[in-house]
């Protein structure tokens, strides 16, 4: 049953995402992506942790692909694109990632992953979030220095000093 | 006189009736008995208590209400009830389509109009009816250039999120879709897709007007959406759970709104705002852009995404519920089940007829629905009141409200969320 269900979802995972790279309506695409994204959640929930699906569901489907969409459909495609197609790119493109894949399956194939054993129950992420708090609280900070720096950053960014209030506020 | 059916006569209205019951009956007649007869005849039947259950004995045993309730009760344990009958879609349709009802009597009531008055002659309560029946009958326009499979998708798809939602509501002990670990994460999961679905119908339609409503509603429920999820995190942070059972439970003492009316009142605003309704109406602002994203929809495709949009006001009203209202639980107001009807029967004359099964539902479960429902209907109506009061603002006070105003309270919420539990008032191990 789970193994039926693994490969439907890499199906739908890997099959969503070569659409996404090849449809040529940019809409398209971006809902493709979706599936990816969506895909990989199921992958999480396969996997026993519900609380990373429910956030990448929320954060990538919910929050990154609605910006992904909004851009591209505020965007005219023919002036950001040069459409360059030819048969060598296509192959040379397929060829880089298998040799890419390749490479990458062999050092996972290395690594200690067949050692691990799959019976043990999952970790709850209560227990995460403990860690995070006690052992790894550097850690925490510094990531939440960080996002808020870019926060503030795009705030900087985003902000337009030359156009005045021009309606009412009250 | 009427003009729908000039050449109405009841004569042969009658006679019309009659001729369908003729030939209702003959062709249960011509297929019923020879289906019998096959069943009989090619299928080994099962021998219960020393009689052969031909299908003539197992209608008769339908027909048997001792032997009828255990069936229904076991019926009613199966996963099928629990989605398309009560605590799934058919509850919140029913509360779906009271509200649309109450919501169109009580405006007029509060503009001075009459409202629906004609259909089903008393103050027009079969105005849904047939509404229903007009949406069904209408043609289904698609826009020249439309993107079709998008524009077709979208609606289905705004209904089954909708129910998404209405499956995680936990409505009485027990009596809950979805059971899950994470229901709270799993709510603003799903939260977060009503805005990719309004904005992709929006641009499928290819008309100016959607795609105005659709960039509106994106960006009202995007912005939106980060002070409803804060507005919650005080309630995550003193259950300590994600579940939402847990957390009504957590509630039997006193409800969450005491000690966090701020976070109450934001998430109400949001709810407002997520639900498109007065005063944040402006992705279908009707004197400005028609009806916004919805202006391309005809026929039952609009059908769909009223029901969507009235499926999501109940799921959001219930949440409300559940997180700060105490969910379904409440002083015990339900009369006990008579105690004689269980174990005498139930005696009518000289005939005593002793039905086992019953109770169907136990006390706390009627007593809960009971609690639940007024809970919700309550919040439900004061979703519709600011409709006949307040006028819609405008876009850039609704972004300066949501994002200064409204995550700055959500986090001074937190903060008191986070006082109460490090003083050692409420939480795990608190003094309440």
């Amino acid at each position: 049953m789970a193994d039926a269900v693994f490969l439907a979802l890499s199906v739908i995972t890997i099959g969503s995402a070569i659409a996404a790279l090849e449809m040529r309506s940019l809409i398209y695409g971006s809902i493709a992506l979706m599936g990816t994204l969506g895909g990989i959640a199921g992958f999480f929930l396969l996997l026993d942790s519900p609380f990373v699906a429910m956030f990448q569901l929320a954060v990538y489907v919910g929050s990154i692909a609605v910006l992904i969409l909004f851009t591209v459909m505020l965007v005219k495609r023919e002036l950001i694109f040069k459409k360059i197609e030819d048969k060598r790119r296509k192959f040379a493109g397929i060829a880089l990632m298998l040799i890419f894949m390749v490479a990458l399956g062999s050092v996972i194939m290395d690594s200690g992953i067949k050692s691990i054993t799959t019976n043990e129950p999952a970790v709850d992420f209560r227990n995460i979030g403990a860690d995070f708090l006690t052992y790894y609280w550097p850690a925490l900070i510094l990531m939440g220095l960080i996002l808020a720096g870019s926060v503030t950053g795009a705030l900087v960014l985003a902000r337009r000093e030359d156009i005045q209030n021009e309606q009412r506020t009250d | 006189m009427s003009v729908i059916a000039p050449n109405f006569k009841f004569s042969e209205f009658v006679k019309s009736i009659l001729d369908n019951l003729f030939w209702i009956l003959l062709i249960f007649t011509l297929v019923g008995i020879p289906a019998v007869q096959i069943v009989l005849f090619y299928i080994e039947m099962p021998v219960i208590d020393g009689k052969l259950l031909t299908p003539f004995l197992a209608l008769t045993w339908l027909a048997d209400p001792s032997r009828t309730l255990p069936i229904l009760k076991a019926f009613m344990n199966t996963d099928l009830f629990r989605i398309a009958a009560f605590p799934g879609f058919g509850f919140a349709a029913l509360i779906a389509a009271g509200t649309i009802f109450v919501e169109r009597k009580m405006l007029a009531k509060l503009q001075l109009r009459v409202g629906p008055f004609y259909c089903g002659k008393v103050e027009g309560i079969l105005q849904l009816m047939g509404d229903g029946l007009k949406l069904i009958s209408k043609e289904i326009i698609i826009p020249a250039k439309a993107d079709k499979p998008i524009f077709w998708a979208a609606p289905v798809i705004f209904v089954a999120t909708a129910a998404a939602f209405v499956a995680l509501i936990p409505v009485a002990p027990g009596w809950v879709v979805a059971d899950v670990d994470v229901g709270l994460l799993a709510v603003f999961a799903i939260i977060g897709f009503f805005p990719i679905i309004t904005i992709l119908s929006a641009w499928s339609s290819n008309s100016k007007f959607p795609f105005i409503g659709g960039i509106r509603a994106l960006h009202q429920m995007v912005s939106f959406e980060i002070p409803l999820i804060l507005s919650l995190l005080g309630v995550v942070i003193l259950t300590g759970t994600l579940n939402l059972s847990e957390i009504v439970e957590s509630q039997t003492n006193f409800p969450w709104i005491i000690f966090l009316p701020i976070g109450a009142i934001i998430f109400f605003i949001t709810i407002l705002a997520e639900l498109e309704r007065i005063p944040f109406d402006l992705p279908e602002a009707e004197s400005e852009i028609v009806a916004g994203w919805l202006t391309e929809f005809s026929g039952m495709i609009y059908g769909l995404v009223q029901l969507g949009t009235y499926l999501k006001l109940y799921a959001f009203a219930a949440l409300f519920v559940v997180l700060f209202l105490g969910g379904w639980t409440g002083p015990m107001i339900w009369p006990p089940f008579p105690e004689e009807i269980i174990t005498d029967g139930i005696v009518m004359g000289p005939i005593t007829a002793k039905i086992p099964g019953l109770p169907v539902f136990s006390q706390e479960m009627l007593n809960g629905v009971v609690w639940f429902v007024i809970k919700t209907v309550g919040v439900i109506f004061f979703i519709l009141l600011p409709r006949g009061v307040f006028p819609r603002i405008r876009i850039d006070m609704l972004l300066s409200l949501g994002w200064y105003k409204l995550i700055g309270l959500a986090f001074v919420n937190i903060f008191i969320a986070l006082g109460l539990l490090y003083a050692g008032v409420l939480g795990p191990g608190g003094i309440l």
